[in-house]
């Protein structure tokens, strides 16, 4: 498969603060790359230089094979950016904006309206076109940020956390929408802090802390790479758990209990001779597969980033 | 991409209606209130309270040739008001009164040294009584050739040497240069409209500052659209703000008060001129301020400062010969100075050519600062 992005050892500071120090990952042509972290990780930075709006201290972007530095005017034809905050002209129509936005994107005349009346169907909103943006919904506005980036059919999308605070029915709109777009070959770099949401879209992700990618690969190889196993087991009554010496440590979880270990098929047996010596009726009694999340906080840590 | 920048802000231009009244119905307004105000002093009437004790055939006389002077009505009070009538002087609710005293025919008729005062009460804390006292000034000059003429004839003087002896010889003769008779309404109609030109720098610094800080100037720069584009598609979109209010403020001043445009190709130039000035000093000082609330402080400053200092409000002769000189240093100044010359005095391109230059000179200033700063406002633009 031939990579979209290179991205290698690419680095950023501001001021003192180091925002990237050697960022590096690639994404094939056509797949759905997440890029999750917490908030002053460098997602953003990383975006903001893929995407061409700022320059990198150090380090080497490529997307489609061409070097973004030499050849930014003809990766701005490929690439579409979709940012963070909503950037539209709230008092303008839906149409008027994406009529806006096209001949930004070098788009015009017939063509242009063709293609409008294209992304305004992706994004379900059709008959709501000639209706002033500032009369939107949160979601709907999200959908026409995201129609704006795609008038000149890029080959690559890049989406900085495009479903914050919409609706259900419209992020998964947009998750549909972004389906659809890979399926027609379309690239995706998606930054987000919803781990579902990566669970869903991404093939591959790369998880990015302080500057740097401390995890990447698929979803499978990054859960069973710094995802522990574990059994979990809920007692009737909410009675406590037999302890399992030599089989790891049990903990507390939602209404049962946990265990942690390596060996979680021999765990689940053992803990079931173990009730069943004691008497105890279990509720429930499976094999825990380790979630996105749980890698998310053991990689990041569980305190709070409140450093945008 | 220019004209598409310029089409999408006229689009936002005519949905935000503040604009409208910000840059037409408010000069409008202001033309109107001050066309009609300033238009009204020194040509209307004051009242003329009196009260005349003496009640005979030369009071009256005096009376009715002061109101035959024009610019009074005549307001006759009876002899015992005359406390009240001065209290109202005292608190500010009458400008003046005046008082025939008794005995007044008597002492105009006497002759020898004999003088008819009469007592002219005014508020000393006002101007208001220049009126009367410079008419009553014109009347006692009348009696004074009365009574000369009349010793004249007494001493058996003939009709043609008296007539040639009260003759001043002092001849006025008016001598208008102008092709058009000036009023207050010939200066408010260009004042107000070169001071209203550069409020089209509120809404530059609001869009530009707007941009930026929302991130529409960051997600352009993702676009295909080339930085300079951007400059000037808005600066295309604000000039085209600029003579279209231009164009509305004259022609109000025209239809509505028949204000003289005088030579229109003139006009145009110099209406473009005027608001490459305004629009170029907009770009600048949209590139130079870091927040909305500093470029509204300087704006205030541009427009109020330089409407006052450079003769937009009332004619510049009135001012101080120090502020005089500083006027010349506005782009006001001469914006006004040539719509005067191009208006009342008939001039045409040629006449304002040294105030084309001057305002070509703001402009060009206006638009290097703007580019010289352009590449650090748009790498600060990261969204």
């Amino acid at each position: 498969m031939s990579l979209a992005i290179e991205v290698k050892g690419l680095a950023k500071s501001y001021g003192n603060k180091t925002a990237l120090s050697g960022i590096g990952f690639e994404v094939g042509a056509g797949s759905c790359f997440g890029l999750l972290g917490p908030n002053g990780a460098g997602k953003s930075t990383t975006m903001k230089i893929l995407s061409g709006l700022l320059e990198s201290d150090r380090g080497t972007v490529r997307l489609f094979g061409k070097e973004q530095r030499t050849a930014a005017d003809d990766i701005k034809r490929i690439v579409g950016y979709v940012p963070q905050s909503i950037t539209l002209y709230e008092k303008l129509s839906a149409y008027d904006n994406l009529v806006f936005f096209g001949e930004m994107y070098g788009v015009s005349g017939a063509e242009l309206k063709r293609r409008i009346a294209d992304v305004l169907e992706r994004v379900g909103l059709a008959d709501r076109a000639k209706e002033a943006v500032d009369r939107f919904s949160g979601g709907m506005k999200r959908r026409i940020n995201i129609a704006a980036a795609l008038l000149h059919r890029p080959k690559l999308l890049i989406m900085d956390e495009p479903t914050v605070g919409i609706d259900p029915q419209s992020r998964n709109h947009i998750f549909e929408m972004i389906r659809s777009l890979r399926q027609e070959g379309v690239t995706v770099l998606y930054s987000t802090h919803y781990m579902e949401e990566v669970e869903n879209l991404c093939d591959r992700l790369a998880i990015v802390d302080r500057g740097e990618v401390i995890a990447d690969g698929s979803l499978g190889e990054v859960l069973d790479r710094f995802g522990t196993k574990a059994v979990y087991l809920e007692l009737e009554g909410g009675r406590e758990a037999p302890k399992l010496p030599g089989y790891g440590e049990v903990e507390p979880k939602e209404r049962g209990w946990l265990l942690r270990t390596d060996t979680p098929l021999e765990s689940l047996a053992a803990w079931a001779e173990a009730c069943k010596r004691s008497r105890l009726e279990a509720k429930r009694l499976e094999i825990v597969r380790p979630s996105l999340e749980d890698v998310f906080l053991k990689l990041t840590g569980t305190t709070l980033r409140d450093d945008g | 991409m220019i004209l598409s920048i310029a089409l999408k802000e006229w689009k936002l231009l005519i949905k935000e209606k503040g604009v409208f009244i910000w840059l037409l119905v408010m000069p409008a307004l202001f033309i109107v209130l001050f066309g009609t105000v300033l238009g009204n002093l020194g040509g209307g009437t004051q009242t003329l309270t009196y009260i005349d004790n003496d009640r005979t055939a030369a009071s009256e006389s005096l009376m009715t040739a002061l109101g035959e002077q024009g610019g009074f009505k005549l307001e006759a009070k009876q002899a015992g008001e005359l406390d009240d009538q001065v209290d109202r002087i005292r608190e500010g609710k009458l400008g003046f009164l005046l008082v025939v005293p008794q005995g007044f025919a008597e002492k105009m008729t006497a002759g020898g040294d004999s003088l008819a005062a009469v007592e002219l009460y005014s508020d000393g804390a006002s101007d208001s009584a220049a009126g009367i006292r410079s008419a009553l000034q014109n009347v006692a000059t009348d009696y004074r050739e009365q009574r000369l003429d009349a010793a004249l004839k007494q001493a058996g003087v003939g009709d043609e040497a008296r007539e040639q002896a009260l003759q001043s010889p002092l001849q006025i003769e008016e001598k208008p240069q102008n092709a058009t008779e000036g009023n207050a309404v010939t200066q408010v109609v260009p004042g107000y409209t070169v001071m209203f030109v550069f409020f089209v720098m509120i809404s530059m610094i609001r869009r530009f500052i707007g941009d930026k800080t929302n991130g529409m100037t960051a997600r352009l720069r993702t676009t295909r659209m080339k930085p300079l584009h951007y400059l000037l598609g808005m600066w295309l979109a604000y000039l085209g703000v600029a003579l279209v209010q231009c164009a509305v403020l004259l022609g109000f001043g025209h239809f509505a008060y028949d204000v003289a445009l005088g030579d229109l190709a003139a006009i145009a130039v110099l209406v473009l001129m005027l608001a490459l000035c305004g629009t170029g000093l907009g770009l600048a000082l949209s590139m130079v301020v870091r927040s909305e609330n500093q470029g509204m402080a300087f704006v205030q400053l541009i427009t109020m400062g330089g409407a006052a200092l450079g003769g937009l409000w009332f004619p510049l002769e009135y001012m101080p010969k120090s502020m005089q000189t500083i006027s010349h240093f506005l782009p006001q100044y001469w914006g006004q100075l040539a719509f005067q010359d191009i208006m009342t005095r008939g001039d045409h391109l040629s006449g304002i050519l040294p105030s084309l230059a001057v305002l070509a000179a703001f402009a060009l200033a206006g638009v290097l600062v703007a580019l010289l700063r352009f590449r650090g406002f748009m790498k600060s633009a990261q969204g």
